[in-house]
């Protein structure tokens, strides 16, 4: 039943509204507003009384009533357009005029109602509703007349009082109804619709407002007139009276209570009328042509092209800036907290609204919270809770006896060793206890403890020294090299000062200071031929050129070239017979040159010894070194300032001063292994000449102060230098003219520096006796730098007056190292 | 058993095996302490053997061998080294310790002694004052030859006869000389100068029936020359296509001198670096050792390399030894390696002998015994080995007071070493009873 009711009820909305538009548009209005949205309201009355049926009239129209009222407020708020309160206050003094109106009328309602209650009292309700048709519409035919006048004021209010209508609660509008009807439903044809909208002037003898009516409940009275006398309840009789009613009353039937004013209302037959039909599902108005036909407003297809001519403007597509800066200012100003939503705003007011209660015992807590960000955090040491002894009245075993106290004050000096740092102490009551007189102090100390301990662990950082140092690669997988001694070469009276080996590798020749070179046989360390050459033998140099057997010494201010006698007989052979003669010089000699240098033929007991040529230098001679062809060969003599370099050549026998001013104290000249290049260290930076064009190709700073030997790379792109401040400096000539790498391995002056002609390995010698010996891997590809890595320290040699080593060369084939030092040996690695 | 102490709860089951049968014991396992060392297992064989035979009077020492390894710490070490299971029953074989060398004699020399050979009772040796010597086993000098005209670097004896023997010399004088000794009256010629090398020479090897003899040196050449004393143009006319220009022009500027010029039959080229040491594997087969950090394998007959085994460190010396076909090796270091010239799979060096604290300069394999070998080296020691002892040398002959340059073990009876202390000592070789051979004796003469 209910769920029919429901449908019928929202079909017949459905029609109601298309009732209205006809009405509007056609003129053909029938019913006035009143009625159009009673009618709506019937139908929920109805249904709600299905609804409220089991509980009885009563309560559910309390219900109602409280609702009712409220939405009453609604209504004038509605039935004004603005919701201003000015607009409320006028709207007020209106519904109070009106309802003054109002009260009129019903009262002249009241008169009419008894006519036409009069007229229907015999009839039947089914009989009723066929003879009270023609009786409605003549009141109806007036209405319309009266609502062409009364439209003219109250059309706005009454559009928007359709839809409020609507959305009133069933209750409430079945009270309005119920009064409209069974009081006024005359009445109205006649005044009220004179006095404008007639939603307004429904409660007007509610005298009490908006207030629930069951508070009504104990008194006798409904309200309260104009007079301020109460109103007084109709009254109701007792069951015998319904009965009595309900067995005479004609109407009682029609007849129905109103809540808020207490009386019963007689029900109108057009109010049964409609009753009826909508119980009988039908549409309530009942001049409602619902076959009438349908006229398209608006056209049911969707139209293809848009009504507006003009495509939408470009703007509309694109977000806009200005919107999205502000989207952004505001979405920033959110998440900064400059700005809060609603939600927030909310709360924080909730949040001051409540009351704030002080954690008491909550510090700790929230410091543990607050702490632990940090990290590894140290809470302070707690204090330990008092105990009896601290008590102001503390039992007597805590009190110290005169042994303990003896005890407690022995350890005056060392109180941390004190059981208890206090004397307990008795008084009688806590009122006795005097103040503690280092109360401030004890405190001030706490908090200085808490301040200052610093209460994080402090994590250091661990960067272990050797975690910098580059990864090498570990020497075992450098090998070979030398790795421990396997031969001293004993035999010299004095300092060895230095040492060559032949291109072989068979023999091995060393100047010492005892004026002699000795030749050793390198595997057997067998002194094959001793050479008195008359001075201290400061360098010695084997000839490259594997055709001649000739060994260069510098003894003081003799360069000597020396037939050592051991190798290929042949080339020795040739070698003095090459040597025996001069060559025809025509060219002459420059004054500069000559003064410095003379060559002369060795004498006979000279030739017996081995000696072959000798050339006199006007200085001492520190240094001698072949060049890569064996032809050419460079001296040096520190002291010969503008002449300090000298080149001779071998086969002409010319000599030659390539350097007409010095650039600073020359130390050792090297020539370049491919290139026709000459190396010239002075104390502090290296130049290197081209020898073809004759000028300084590159100048090498060591940024050391003394620069005391230096050895070329075999590829001749890399050059090493050892200096007397116990540094050592790779240089990749391709790389900058500032040191790869400088090595600080020997604890003492670097004497001499070396390379190995085949493996990759250097060398170097100092006074420290040690040699060190490193891997120096130069990569054929440029892009890959040098690789070194000192591999091993080879000491060896004894000391002797403050210098240790004073030469080191490598082997030409092995990997095998020899070192001239100061105990008057020469040692082999290997 | 009993007197061995307890050195460890564990027990190991052993067996006793051996080769020496005068010396067999009964096949039966015993249980013996694990950490028992082969003291304790003479002890313990002894016993065994005074029980179970009555003509063994005397104690023997023994030498204990397991898993192919002379015993010379605890067992239990031994087999932890091994991997082996100590479960098993363990094979221990014994052999009767070789005897201690008894030294001899102490020749002494002017000058260094770099080379040295025993032929029979006659020992050569070769100075670095360029003289050879000829001593007899008694240590009388019979012979001082000059003739060299630079160290002498290596000797060899070509045949020895009761009257005449021959031997070659080869020095730093590029040249070898090939000597003819008239022992009846004492007197030695210079047979011929074998010129062709260009630098000096350091090896010199016979082959085994004395028709040809190697020689190689810095020249990074091995030389294959005839040791026939006559006829000298002719093997100049055989001289293979390798003879160099140098080489003919050296004979032809030489050919004023008295002895008769040879040259080399046969030149064989591919090492890089000096030959140290040669020698004759069989009679068409050499093998050379050299600084160039490799060993080769050379065809005498076709003139080619047969094989090639490279090593790590520049190779002193080698020995070939013709009853195990294989080869030690003496190289820059302190370390002797046991080389299967045959195998070219796995580890080329079978076994490692590290005892010497310098560069081990000579060795030499015994002439009888598959397993003994001794080496010289510059810590002035001589060591003799075996070699399934590779961690420690059997004995030390001691004597030398620097570095030891030569040492020879040519005869068999004889371990003789020169060196840098000028001289030439000789250590008498007993050997065990069961490996005196009948053709040894007649060696000896």
């Amino acid at each position: 039943m209910r769920k029919n009711m429901a449908t019928t009820k929202s079909a017949s909305k459905r029609k109601l509204e298309k009732v209205e538009q006809n009405g509007k548009s056609n003129g053909l209005v029938t019913l006035n507003d009143q009625e159009e949205s009673d009618e709506g309201d019937y139908l929920q009355t109805i249904s709600d009384n299905d609804t409220t049926d089991d509980e009885g009239d009563q309560s559910g129209t309390e219900e109602s009533d409280g609702e009712g009222n409220v939405i009453e407020d609604n209504e004038t708020d509605d039935g004004e357009d603005d919701g201003s309160e000015e607009a409320e206050d006028e709207s007020e003094d209106q519904s109070e005029d009106e309802s003054e109106e109002g009260e009129e009328d019903a009262s002249e309602g009241g008169e009419e109602d008894e006519t036409e209650s009069d007229d229907s009292k015999e009839s039947d309700l089914e009989w009723e509703s066929e003879a009270s048709e023609d009786e409605v519409i003549k009141p109806l035919k007036i209405d319309k007349k009266l609502k062409s006048k009364a439209q003219s004021h109250s059309l706005d209010a009454r559009e928007s009082n359709k839809t409020s209508s609507k959305e009133k609660t069933i209750d409430i509008s079945s009270s309005k109804n119920i009064e409209s009807q069974g009081s006024e439903v005359q009445e109205t044809s006649k005044d009220e619709y004179e006095s404008g909208d007639t939603s307004d002037e429904e409660d007007i003898r509610n005298t009490v407002g908006n207030i629930p009516m069951n508070w009504y409940d104990e008194y006798p009275h409904l309200g309260y007139d104009w007079e301020g006398k109460p109103i007084m309840k109709p009254k109701t009789g007792d069951t015998l009276d319904f009965f009595l009613k309900r067995m005479e009353d004609p109407n009682f039937f029609r007849t129905v209570k109103d809540p808020q004013t207490g009386q019963d209302v007689v029900l109108s037959d057009r109010d049964v009328e409609l009753i009826k039909r909508l119980q009988s599902g039908k549409i309530p108005d009942a001049a409602f042509d619902d076959t009438a036909p349908w006229i398209e407003y608006f056209t049911s297809d969707v139209m293809k092209t848009p009504l507006r001519k003009f495509p939408e403007h470009k703007r509309s597509f694109l977000p806009s800036k200005s919107e999205a800066a502000k989207v952004s200012k505001y979405v920033h100003a959110l998440k900064m907290g400059w700005m809060k939503t609603r939600k927030e705003l909310a709360e924080e007011a909730k949040k001051k609204r409540e009351k704030n209660f002080y954690m008491l015992w909550g510090a700790d807590d929230n410091s543990v919270e607050e702490m632990r960000r940090i990290e590894n955090h140290l809470p302070a040491p707690k204090r330990h809770l008092p105990g009896h002894a601290e008590s102001y009245n503390p039992p007597a075993e805590y009190l110290l006896d005169r042994e303990e106290l003896r005890q407690w004050k022995k350890c005056q000096e060392t109180p941390w060793k004190r059981k208890i740092h206090f004397v307990p102490q008795k008084y009688k009551s806590l009122r006795e206890v005097p103040s503690y007189p280092r109360y401030i102090r004890e405190r001030f100390l706490r908090c200085l403890d808490l301040y200052m301990c610093p209460r994080a662990l402090k994590m250091k950082l661990m960067i272990e020294p050797e975690d910098l140092v580059p990864k090498l690669p570990s020497p075992r997988d450098l090998q070979p090299f030398p790795t421990s001694m396997s031969m001293i070469y004993q035999g010299h009276t004095d300092m060895v000062r230095c040492i060559t080996v032949d291109p072989k590798g068979q023999f091995m020749i060393s100047g010492s200071d005892d004026l002699s070179i000795k030749v050793w046989e390198v595997s057997t360390g067998r002194c094959m031929r001793t050479i008195n050459v008359g001075g201290v033998v400061r360098s010695v140099a084997w000839c490259p050129n594997q055709a001649l057997s000739l060994v260069a010494v510098a003894a003081d201010r003799k360069l000597l070239l020396i037939n050592p006698g051991v190798g290929d007989s042949l080339v020795i052979a040739k070698t003095d017979i090459l040597l025996k003669e001069e060559p025809e010089d025509s060219s002459a000699i420059p004054e500069r040159v000559k003064a410095a240098v003379q060559w002369e033929q060795a004498k006979n007991e000279e030739w017996a010894a081995g000696i072959r040529i000798i050339i006199n230098h006007f200085k001492e001679i520190r240094q001698v070194t072949w060049h890569g062809r064996g032809d050419y060969f460079a001296t040096v003599m520190p002291e010969g300032i503008h002449r300090s370099v000298v080149i001779h050549q071998l086969s002409k026998r010319r000599s030659q001063v390539p350097f007409s001013r010095s650039k600073g104290l020359v130390q050792c000249v090297l020539f370049h292994p491919v290139q026709p290049m000459l190396f010239v260290a002075t104390q502090r930076n290296i130049r290197i000449y081209d020898l073809l064009k004759q000028e300084m190709v590159k100048k090498l700073s060591t940024l050391s102060r003394w620069v005391s030997s230096m050895s070329i790379h075999p590829g001749g792109d890399n050059l090493l230098v050892g200096t007397y401040d116990r540094k050592m400096m790779w240089f990749d000539l391709d790389l900058s003219t500032k040191p790869y790498q400088t090595l600080r391995l020997h604890g003492t002056a670097v004497r001499c520096v070396a390379y190995h002609k085949r493996y990759p390995l250097f060398a170097s010698g100092s006074d420290d006796r040690s040699v060190i010996v490193s891997h120096g891997m130069v990569y054929n590809d440029l892009l890959k730098n040098p690789l070194i890595v000192p591999l091993k320290r080879l000491q060896y040699h004894e000391p002797n007056n403050d210098f240790g080593v004073f030469d080191v060369i490598f082997h030409p084939t092995q990997p095998w190292v020899f070192s001239a030092g100061s105990d008057k040996t020469i040692r082999l690695y290997s | 058993m009993a007197s061995a102490p307890e050195s460890g709860t564990a027990q190991i089951q052993i067996r006793f095996t051996t080769k020496q049968e005068q010396y067999a014991v009964p096949d039966l396992p015993f249980a013996v302490p694990a950490g028992i060392n082969s003291n304790e297992l003479n002890v313990l064989l002894n016993e065994l053997l005074r029980e179970g035979r009555s003509d063994i009077k005397a104690s023997v020492d023994f030498d204990f061998l397991v898993r192919g390894e002379f015993l010379r710490q605890p067992l239990n070490e031994l087999l932890e080294e091994r991997n082996v299971s100590f479960e098993d029953v363990i094979d221990v074989e014994y052999v009767e310790q070789h005897p201690t060398p008894e030294p001899m004699d102490c020749l002494m020399h002017d000058d260094w002694v770099s080379a040295v050979q025993v032929r029979h009772g006659w020992i050569l040796t070769g100075c670095y004052d360029n003289t050879l010597h000829i001593w007899s086993k008694t240590g009388t000098h019979h012979l001082t030859i000059p003739g060299h005209s630079g160290p002498v670097k290596a000797v060899a004896w070509v045949s020895l006869t009761s009257t005449v023997g021959s031997f070659v010399s080869v020095s730093h004088d590029q040249t070898a000389m090939l000597w003819k000794w008239n022992i009846e009256d004492n007197s030695v010629d210079c047979i011929h100068v074998c010129r062709g090398h260009e630098r000096s020479l350091e090896c010199v090897s016979v082959n085994n029936n004395s028709t040809l003899m190697a020689t190689g040196g810095w020249d990074t050449l091995l030389k294959i020359w005839t040791t026939s004393m006559w006829d000298t143009s002719s093997t100049t006319s055989q001289s293979s296509g390798d003879l160099e220009e140098t080489e003919i022009k050296r004979a032809k500027l030489d050919s004023s001198s008295k002895s008769h010029i040879k040259t080399p039959i046969m030149t064989l080229k591919g090492h890089k670096e000096a030959i140290s040491s040669v020698v004759w594997t069989d009679n068409q087969e050499l093998a050379t050792s050299s600084w160039d950090h490799t060993l080769r394998l050379w065809d005498a007959e076709l003139g080619g390399i047969k094989s090639e085994i490279a090593g790590n460190k520049s190779f002193f010396d080698m020995s070939h030894s013709s009853l195990n076909r294989t080869v030690i090796t003496a190289s820059a270091d302190r370390h002797i390696r046991l080389y299967d010239l045959r195998s070219t799979e796995g580890s080329l060096v079978k076994s490692t002998f590290t005892s010497h604290s310098q560069w081990v300069q000579s060795v030499m394999w015994s002439k009888t015994d598959e397993h003994l070998f001794i080496s010289g080296a510059h810590d002035s020691q001589v060591l003799l080995w075996d070699s399934r002892s590779p961690k420690a040398p059997l004995f030390n002959l001691e004597g030398h007071e620097d570095k030891v340059m030569c040492v020879d073990w040519s005869n068999s009876r004889y371990m003789v070493s020169g060196g840098a202390d000028k001289t030439v000592r000789i250590f008498k070789s007993r050997h065990a009873p069961s490996k005196t051979g009948s053709e040894e004796v007649k060696e000896e003469l």
